[in-house]
Formats: structure tokens, sequence, C-alpha cells
């Protein structure tokens, strides 16, 4: 297939204007047109898994991009440790999309008190700017297109939030920008220093900077523009904004925006500067375990459902970066891995708020219970998700979480009292998972029905099976994770 | 071994895990069609794990290792079937018992809508844990093991909807608990003990570099070494160990959850919180038991840190011994007398385990009883539940003194619960009695006379909660008059049957078959006990010392076969104490010469010690107040004081600055010509001066 991933990751991109056009014909009905193209990409992009996992090489895709100032080649490079990554995104927005039809549509009645196409056209010709910027992102080459990729995401977060979010959604709109663009500045500073060290802006020169003046500074300031967006301790008092306000229907999605700074310090630091970033690596994992600990906490304080899910975004995150920052083998394929796990467990989980949401109109757990006896399939994919949430198998937070504690506490062994002392906590802290994922599912679906969701039905079967998909990858993934882990690990063979 | 005993074993987990799809998938139907999949598979299961009992008498082990998963650092992780003596053992058990509830099941749920989800989840569950006794490494052994848990919080919380008669606990002055919470509860709890667990094999991992147990044992000698360089990382690792077993298995100080686990359907807590599930961490602790062995006993040179695995299983089952005895004194709901004697009987295994490691005369002795008490507790344990939930069905009632049983309509209930009860207890020749006996003799000969005290003790007490419990349901004084009449039948059925004596036979033949079949085993463990006990004892003898290469031989002080006056001695003791435990039980319950209540008011004493009982030590109570209630106390200020105050000094605070700036900087920004002039003049004044400083420098 030629230019496939410049197809994968620009034809959401072209087809914009088209689903503009078609959508203020076709209303909501133009999902389906947006989901052929994002399944399609799809196609791509599991063939080249399938292709890759058999044995053949990566691909890699240059196109120049040169003028009189700097020569920059705008590269796109589909290795073992992109491709998973970029197929999953992309699947979770290909199922959200379909998710959307009927949500949507009931945003739109919520605010506007009207149907509207020229909404719907807007919203699903923004929603394919997602697909662009994840795969972008994951794709990328250089560091000036991972800073383009991160901002094209600004782009629909921005207008979809103001448009179709919950009630402050001007503010936390801007918000959302904000920061989004702090982070983003952040990691174009640091870019730029790399660049003024080592004279490229590929990702695959970054060894160079390796004793270098600046390294320290440069490494240091890509890593902040990370963490802000990792929504790590201190940094993460926006997320509960931006990811509860939001309408349900991308809020799968924005967990991956926010998992997928994890794929870049994979891709950044652990590959091509572990020197560098063994240096932060103590700091690093205390503070995801003060994340990982205070964001169950946080979690734990919630009534609001979509909240709820939002704030367990901010620990889950940090478990990947303490695999990371463990700079070890295990520690990153198995951080990669569980971001992947968690991307479809949160997708499955936000999209079930949503639909709780949907159906009976309450947000506030308090005002919830006994929902199971009307919405058993929503309730059955809320413990799908919280089992892929809190590792159970055979789902595909098991292997990709243990993985990933091999990796904590390899480096835990070798390094002092304190190393082992944060591994310990870290996969204690596991178990608040559990508690913060299964006590909101007694809440909402357990316990006698309300008299006030006599009405309450099952969700109709376009936001059902588009989960059970999401569901059934994850199971896949658990069952047989050679399918993840064979493509994972030799993007780290070079590391202990 | 025998060739064929390589697929056999995948196909008996295999089966149910693939047939508890089939009731999902049959709308419409009955519940009673719905289970027939589940059923047939199960009794597959069984036979295809009676299939693999000749293997019992051949040499070795068979593990035929397939590729699984690749892992970082070259190496993968395989997945296999080990077939030796212990899984072969278990797994009959297991399955046996498995099918014999599901046959019960048909009857119980029939006509339950929600009997798919039901189906589902058991035969999920007996998937999960026959792979968790045949797995051949950790990781596959882990999913079974979560997979079961995961069944349980399912059943436990079987009746999502908390309806007023599924709640146990009470009666009225008394708080309930409701079926949803206790699930959450059996899985919170559970899934602390596993989350240790898990640590503990990733540090096996790391050092040994596999997580097949076969390869565990070969290579231990090397690995267990390594992590003992590091001072106390061993003593971790047998602490973290241990602790996933004494969740799973409801050992202090994680007994907590087993006795609201009751508020799940009545097969659900003999399958599952009586005979198998909860027997998974006697289980691992056996399995994994030779590597701490050979740690201490074998090695050199000794690495002391091993020991505390034994110490801290041996202690934990014998304070369980105790508290789950002494609360099945007072309880009054059937099923939770039922579940105290579960935990204390469990307690027995793991005391029993636990000794079997702190000498190495007591190694076979101890890991023979404990699985040899495993079996029969699992045979007369189900039976009793079984026993239970018709009594329960038929009374209406879950409390023992409400249920007012006629003795003579339901007799054969009443002597399937006499012989479970004995074997309970421990009365000679029921088949408990051989299995306690080889636990207490094991205590004996590793010198643990603090912990013998405790297991023998702790009999006078089990026969008196047996005794109660029975006396309490069939004799209850007014002889004869006020029997309840069954409800299983519909209100036409009963009338045109009458309440006559007959009654029994309102009992559906499919509930008591099961019932008979597991009280007839219970005969058949007594009757051929110590020739069982003696030759499985052999097995384990063989299996250490030849498959395993234990040198025992040259560990265990050959001294005279004196083993005849000490079992002896301890028979009669056992006996005594029985005796001590029983007449008091008798002459209040059952003969009603003396009065418990009288007794009660009569001394201060038995009313606080009654107190502290039936409040379950207070430690449901400090439990609930330290990890629930505090967790719930911190919800509030977190969310307001910390998250609140963070999110207003950032998202509020830092733009409400900026404000202030951009305010600041408007009043100078005058617009009036000369104002601006004097700003321009100043400002090239100043540029000036530092071009000509510069210039000088």
């Amino acid at each position: 297939m030629p230019f496939m991933l410049l197809q994968a990751v620009l034809l959401p991109l072209i087809s914009m204007p088209l689903i503009a056009v078609l959508g203020r014909r076709l209303g909501r009905r133009v999902a389906w047109v947006s989901g052929a193209i994002l399944a399609y990409t799809n196609i791509l992009l599991a063939s080249a898994m399938f292709d890759l996992w058999n044995g053949s090489a990566p691909v890699v895709e240059t196109y120049a991009w040169t003028n009189a100032l700097f020569a920059l080649e705008f590269g796109f490079s589909a290795d073992g440790l992109s491709l998973p990554v970029a197929l999953i995104a992309n699947l979770v927005c290909n199922a959200l999309v379909i998710f959307s039809t009927e949500y949507l549509d009931h945003r739109i009645h919520a605010i506007y008190n009207r149907e509207s196409n020229s909404l719907n056209a807007f919203y699903y010709s923004l929603f394919m700017l997602f697909s662009t910027g994840l795969l972008g992102i994951a794709f990328a080459t250089n560091l000036i297109e991972v800073y383009i990729f991160l901002d094209i995401l600004l782009i629909p977060l921005y207008f979809i939030m103001d448009h179709f979010g919950y009630v402050t959604r001007h503010r936390v709109a801007t918000m959302c920008f904000l920061w989004g663009f702090i982070a983003g500045a952040l990691f174009l500073l640091g870019s730029v220093l790399a660049y003024s060290q080592t004279g490229s802006f590929m990702i695959s020169d970054l060894p160079a900077l390796v004793g270098t003046p600046l390294a320290l500074w440069s490494a240091l300031l890509m890593l902040l523009g990370m963490l802000v967006k990792l929504a790590v301790f201190g940094f993460h008092v926006w997320l509960p904004w931006v990811h509860a306000e939001h309408p349900s229907c991308i809020a799968g999605v924005l967990a991956i925006i926010v998992g997928i700074e994890n794929y870049l310090i994979a891709r950044i630091f652990v590959q091509q500067i572990p020197s560098i970033f063994e240096l932060f690596s103590l700091p690093l994992m205390v503070w995801a375990v003060v994340t990982m600990v205070y964001g169950a906490y946080l979690t734990l304080a919630q009534d609001d459902i979509k909240r709820l899910y939002a704030c367990s975004t901010i620990g889950q995150t940090a478990y990947s970066l303490l695999g990371l920052a463990s700079c070890s083998a295990f520690g990153a394929t198995g951080a990669v891995f569980y971001f992947i796990s968690h991307s479809l467990g949160k997708a499955i989980l936000f999209s079930v708020a949503g639909i709780v949401v949907y159906r009976t109109g309450a947000r506030d757990m308090r005002q919830m219970g006994g929902l199971a006896k009307r919405m058993p399939v929503t309730a059955t994919l809320c413990i799908v998700g919280s089992m892929i949430l809190s590792a159970i198998p055979p789902f595909s937070g098991f292997p990709s979480e243990w993985i990933m504690f091999v990796g904590i506490f390899q480096q835990g062994i070798q390094g002092s009292v304190a190393a082992l002392s944060v591994a310990v906590l870290g996969i204690f802290a596991t178990f608040l998972t559990s508690v913060y994922t299964f006590w909101p599912v007694m809440r909402i679906f357990f316990g006698p029905p309300r008299p006030d969701h006599e009405n309450v039905r099952e969700a109709p079967l376009t936001m059902l099976v588009p989960l059970l998909v999401l569901a059934a990858v994850s199971l896949l993934i658990g069952i047989y994770p050679e399918i993840i882990t064979r493509l994972l690990i030799p993007a780290f063979t070079g590391i202990p | 071994m025998l060739p064929y005993s390589s697929v056999l074993p995948w196909l008996c987990w295999l089966l149910p895990i693939a047939a508890s799809l089939v009731p999902l998938g049959m709308r419409g139907s009955s519940a009673k069609a719905k289970g027939l999949p589940v059923v047939a598979s199960t009794f597959l299961s069984m036979v295809l794990a009676l299939s693999l009992l000749p293997a019992l008498s051949g040499p070795g082990y068979s593990d035929l290792q397939a590729f699984w998963f690749s892992l970082p650092g070259g190496g993968s992780v395989g997945m296999g079937m080990l077939v030796d003596p212990l899984s072969i053992i278990i797994v009959n058990i297991v399955a046996f018992l498995c099918f014999l509830i599901m046959v019960y099941s048909v009857k119980y749920v029939e006509g339950d809508p929600s009997a798919g989800r039901y189906w589902f989840l058991m035969s999920l569950f007996v998937g999960g844990m026959l792979l968790l006794i045949l797995a051949d490494n950790f990781i596959l052994f882990f999913i079974g093991w979560k997979l079961v848990g995961l069944c349980s919080y399912g059943l436990i919380g079987y009746y999502y909807n908390d309806e007023r008669e599924h709640w146990i606990g009470g009666p009225a002055p008394h708080a309930f608990q409701k079926p949803s919470r206790a699930g959450l509860k059996a899985l919170l709890v559970t899934t602390f003990g596993d989350v240790a667990l898990l640590a503990s094999i990733i540090i096996i991992y790391i050092y040994s570099g596999t997580f097949n147990f076969m390869e565990l044992y070969q290579t231990s000698s090397t690995w267990v070494a390594q992590i003992a360089q590091t001072p106390g990382l061993l003593s971790a690792v047998c602490l973290l160990f241990v602790a996933g077993p004494l969740a799973k298995s409801a050992q202090f100080p994680f007994q907590e959850w087993l006795p609201d686990a009751m508020a799940g359907p009545t097969p659900v807590s003999a399958l599952i919180h009586a005979a198998t599930m909860v027997k998974a961490g006697v289980y691992i602790v056996a399995r994994v038991l030779p590597i701490f062995f050979l740690a201490y006993w074998v090695m050199t040179p000794r690495l002391s840190e091993a020991l505390i695995f034994f110490y801290a299983i041996a202690i934990s089952g014998a304070i369980t011994i105790l508290l789950g005895a002494t609360q099945a004194m007072v309880a009054l709901e059937l099923k939770k007398v039922l579940a105290y004697s579960t935990i204390s009987a469990i307690g027995y295994m793991m005391l029993s385990l636990g000794v079997s490691g702190l000498s190495p005369s007591s190694l076979v002795e101890g890991l023979y009883s404990g699985v040899f008490h495993l079996i029969n507790h699992g045979v007369y344990k189900a039976a009793l539940f079984l026993c239970a939930g018709i009594a329960i069905h038929v009374s209406g009632s879950i409390y023992v003194n409400e249920m007012r049983l006629s003795s003579k309509s339901m007799r054969r209930v009443l002597v399937f619960m006499v012989i479970g009860g004995l074997a309970l207890a421990g009365a000679p020749p029921f088949s408990g009695f051989w299995s306690k006996e080889g636990i207490l003799m094991s205590c004996l000969e590793s010198g643990q006379y603090v912990l013998f005290a405790v297991a023998s003790l702790s009999v006078i007490l089990t026969i008196f909660s047996v005794i109660r419990v029975l006396g309490m349901m069939f004799c209850n004084g007014s002889s004869g008059a006020g029997y309840v009449a069954p409800r299983f039948a519909s209100p036409t059925e009963q009338e045109s049957k009458g309440h006559g004596d007959n009654v029994h036979s309102a009992v559906p033949a499919l509930m008591l078959l099961p019932c008979g079949v597991l009280a007839a085993l219970t005969v058949l463990l007594s009757c051929v006990g110590p020739w069982l006990g003696g030759s499985i004892r052999q097995t384990f003898d063989a299996y250490l010392i030849d498959t395993l290469g234990l040198p025992l031989a040259s560990l265990v002080p050959t001294h005279a076969p004196q083993g005849l006056p000490i079992s002896l001695i301890l028979s009669v003791s056992s006996v005594v104490m029985i005796a001590i435990g029983a007449l008091p039980a008798y002459r209040i319950y059952v003969q009603h010469k003396w009065c418990a209540e009288d007794l009660l008011a009569r001394h201060r004493s038995l009313q606080a010690i009654h107190r502290l009982l039936w409040n379950r030590y207070y430690i449901d109570a400090v439990c609930n107040k330290v990890f629930v209630g505090w967790t719930l106390a911190m919800r509030s200020p977190i969310a307001k004081h910390i998250e609140g105050a963070m999110d207003a000094a950032i998202n509020v605070g830092v733009p409400s600055l900026i404000g202030a700036a951009s305010r600041g900087l408007r009043r100078i920004q005058t617009g009036i010509l000369s104002v601006n002039i004097i700003y321009f003049v100043a400002t090239v004044v100043a540029l000036l001066l530092i071009t000509i400083f510069a210039g000088v420098l």
C-alpha cells in the first residue's frame, strides 16, 4: 500500500470538508461516513501491524519539507512501538464516533433545544482531527511534527468543548486550550534547545544531545511539557474540569490525549536518551506514586459520575509514568502496554458514564442505584471497564500491569531502599484502583432500583456495540498478550 | 506419566469456561434449560479429572509447556498444565463437588429470571478453579485465582437489588448487611491480598527468571539464596506471598469477608465459600511449601528468613481456628455458623501446612494431613451447606432459633446434617477425626506445643457449636408442635400433599440427592479414613523425595516408631475434648435441661464473652471504622480543602493575578499625548545611556 501512513494520518484531515458538507444534509447520520473513513484507516494500520508482527520491516515514509531556513524531513515511522499505540487510538476514535450519534444528538437537544444538521457537521468534521492528531503524534519522526500534532489536537478539543460541553463549558474550553498550549510551548522550547545543541529536530538524532551543555535543560523542558499534559500531581488541576465537562462521546479520546504523553516519553526519553532520563528516574517514580495515591483518593471523593472517571485518569496515567521512570525494558514495555490497555478501559468507562447520564439525566451517583436491572449490558460493560483498569484477567490490564511492575521492582531492588518502597507503595496503590472502580459499580448499578428510574431503558445498540468491540479487543489482548508484546519488546532492547 | 494427560487437563478447565457462555445466549429458555449445558460440562470435567487419577500411581509429574507470550529481556511466559499428585487430588475433589452442587443448583434457581447470570458465573467459576489448580505457572495460576475471585464477587452480590429477604445479619436490633456490599467487601479484601501476592511473584520472577512451578523447584537453591543476599527481602517475599492465600482463604487478619459472603445463594456458599475457592489459598501454600522448606532445612547456610513463611501461616491458622470456633458458638444464622466453622477448618489446614515446615519430621505429616483435611472438609461442609439450603427454604428463616424444623418430617436432612456435623467436629470415627488427628500429630512432631494446645482445645468449641446448631434447629423444646411446613411447593401443591409426616417428600429429590451422596461419601471417607490418609501420605512422601528430590531421609532423625502410643493418647484426648464440649451443648440444646438464657443472665462474665463473640471480636467493626469510615471521612476534606485549594490557586488565582497585572498596566496607558511623549523621551534617553555605557565598557 503506497503512502499508507500518509493516508492514515491525512485522510481524516482531508475528509473534513466532505464531512462538513455531507453533514449539513445527513445530520447525525454523517457519523457513519466518519466511521467508514476511520474504519478504512484502521484496516490500513491493522494490516501494517499484522505484517510487522509477522516479521516484516517497520514502515518508514519520509517527505521533504525544506525551505531556505531549514531542512526538515516530515517523516512517519510505523515501528513496533508506534503501531499498536496508533491502532488502538484510531480504534477508540472509530468506536466513539459511532457512539456519538445518539449522545451528541442528546447534547445538542439539551443545549440548543433543536435539531441541527450544521452542529452535527461541525462536530463530526472536527472529530476527524483527533484521529489525525493522535496518529501524527504516534508516527512522528521529529520533534516539530510532535509539536504540530499536539497542537492540532487542541483545535477540536477547544471547539467541541465550547459547543457541546457541560455547564461551565466556555470557561473550561479556554482552560483546556491554555493548559494544552502551555504544555506544547514548554515542549517546543525544549525541542528548540535540543536543536541548538544537535542541529537536528529528528527524534533519532536525539542521542547526540547527551553530553552537550544544555542537554539537561532541554530534556527538562520537554519533560515538563509532557508532565503538564500527563496531569501529574500539581499539574493535574485542569484535568478533572476538562475531562468531566466534555461531552462523554469524546472523553475516551481525551484519556488517550493525556496518556499519549507516556508514549512520547517512551519514544523520546527512554528510547533515545535513557542516560539523561535516568537522572529523573527516582524523582519521577516518587512523583508518579504520589499522583497515583492522590489520584485514587481524589477519585474516591467524587460523587459526580463523569468527574469520577475523569479523576481516575490522573492516577491511571501515572501508572505508566511509574513504569517508564523505572528505566527498564520491562517497565517501559509494560508502561506503553498499560497505556494501550487503559485507553480501551477508560473509553468504555467514560462512555458508560455517558450512557448513564444520557438515560437517567443524572450525574450525581447519590441519585443512582439499582440500574443493573434496567441496563444489564451497560452494567456489564462498566464491570468490564473496571476489570481492565483494576488489572483483573482475562482482560488486557493484567498482563500489562504485571509486566510493568516487574520493571518497577527491578529498579526497586537494584536501587536504594527508597526505590524499593516506591515499588511496593506503587503496587499497593493499584489496590485503590479496585476500590474506586468497583465501589461506583455498586453505587450506580446495585442496590434497590429508584422509583424515578422506572422508565430508564437499556442504551441503544449504536452505543453498546462500539464499546463491546473495545472490550473484545481488550479481551483478545489479555488472553494473547503476544499481540502487543512481540511488537513492543524490540523497541526497548537497548535498555537493561 | 500417561501420554494422554497432556490434553485432558486442558479440556478439564476449558469446557466449563466455554459452557459458561451458553446460558447467556439462551434467551427465553427456562432456568433449568440454561443450566443443562453447565451441568453437562461440569460432569465432563469431573470425568476428565477422574481420568487423571491413574497418573497418581505413576512416578513423577507431567508438564508440557507451550509458548504463550514473550517478555522483555528474551524471556517468555509459557503455558501448560501441571499434573502431579497435589493437583490430581485437589482437582478431583473440586470437580466432584462442583458437579454435585451444580445438580443441586438446577432445582435451586428454578424459576429465577436471572438464572442465565447464575449459570454463567458458576460455570466460569468452575473453569477458573480448575485452571488455578492445574496451572503450571504463576501467571496462569493467577488468572484462575482472579477469575474465581471475580465470580465470587458476582455471586455473593447475585441479589444485587438488595431486597429485604436477601439481607444477612441481624436479627432486628442488630445491623444487617446487603448482598451488593458483601460482594464488594469480598472482592476488595481478597484483592488486597492478591496485590501482595503479585508483588511477591514478581520479586521471585526477577530472581528466578521463571514462573513455572517445576522450574522454580528445580532452581530454588540458587534463586532463594540470591534473594536472601539482600537482608530482609526474603522475609518480605514470604509475608507478601502469604497475604494472598490468607485473604483468599479468609484467614486472620483477612477473615471478615467470609461471614458476609453468606449473602449469596446457598449453592454458592457451599461451592465457593466452603468447598472450593477458599481452599485455593491452602492449595497454593502447599504448592510452594517445598521451596521454603528447602531454603531452611536443606540449604547451607540455612536461610532462617524462610521460616517466616511457615510461622506466618501456622500462627495465622491457629488464631483463625480460635476466632472461627468461638464465633460459631454464638452465631444465630445457620449459614454464618457454617461459615465460621469453615474459617476454623481452613485454619486447621493452614496450621498443618505451617507446622510442616517447622521441623523436617513433620513435613510429610503436615502436608498430607492438610490436604486430607481439605478433602474431608470439602465433602462434609458441602453436605452441610446444601442441607442448610434446604432447611432455610423449608423454614423460611435464616436463624437457627426460628427454624423449628420437625425432626420427623425432615429426618433425612437431619441424618445428613448429623453425619456432616460429627465429621465437622472431628468426632471419631468420622472423616474429620482422621485428618484432624494428623494435624494435631504434626503440631506435636514439630514441637509447637502452643499451637497444638490451641488446635486441640478448639475441638471442644467445635463440637459445642455443632450440637447447639442441630439442637436449635431440630429440637426446639416444644417437641414436635409447631414445625414449619415446607415452603417449596406451590401453595396448591402443598395443600394437596397436606401437612403430614410425608412432608420431606416435598423437598425435591434433585436437591436431596446431592446431600445424600455427600453424606454417604462422608461416611465412606470415615470408614476408609486411616487407609486413605495413609495412601495420601505415601503419595506425598514419594512425591517430595523422589520427584522434588528433598533429602528427607537424611534430615529426619530415625527414631523408633513410637507413633502408636502418641497417636493413642491423642485419640483419647480428642474423645475427652469432644465429651467436654458435647455434654453442656447436649444438656442445653437437645435435652433442654439447662437453660442457656439463665446461664447467661447469671454470669456477667459469660455475658461479656457472648457480647465479644457476637460482635466478632469487634474486628469487623474496627476494620470498618478504619478502612471504610476513615476513607469516607477523607472524601470531603480532599475534595474541598486539597483539591479545591489547588484548583482555586491555579485555575482562579493565576488568571486573576494576570488580570490584576493588566489592570495595573492599563493605568499608565493614559492615551494623553504629552504623557506618552515623556515615556518616549525617557526610553530614548535610557537606550542612549545603555549604548554609551555598553560602548565604554
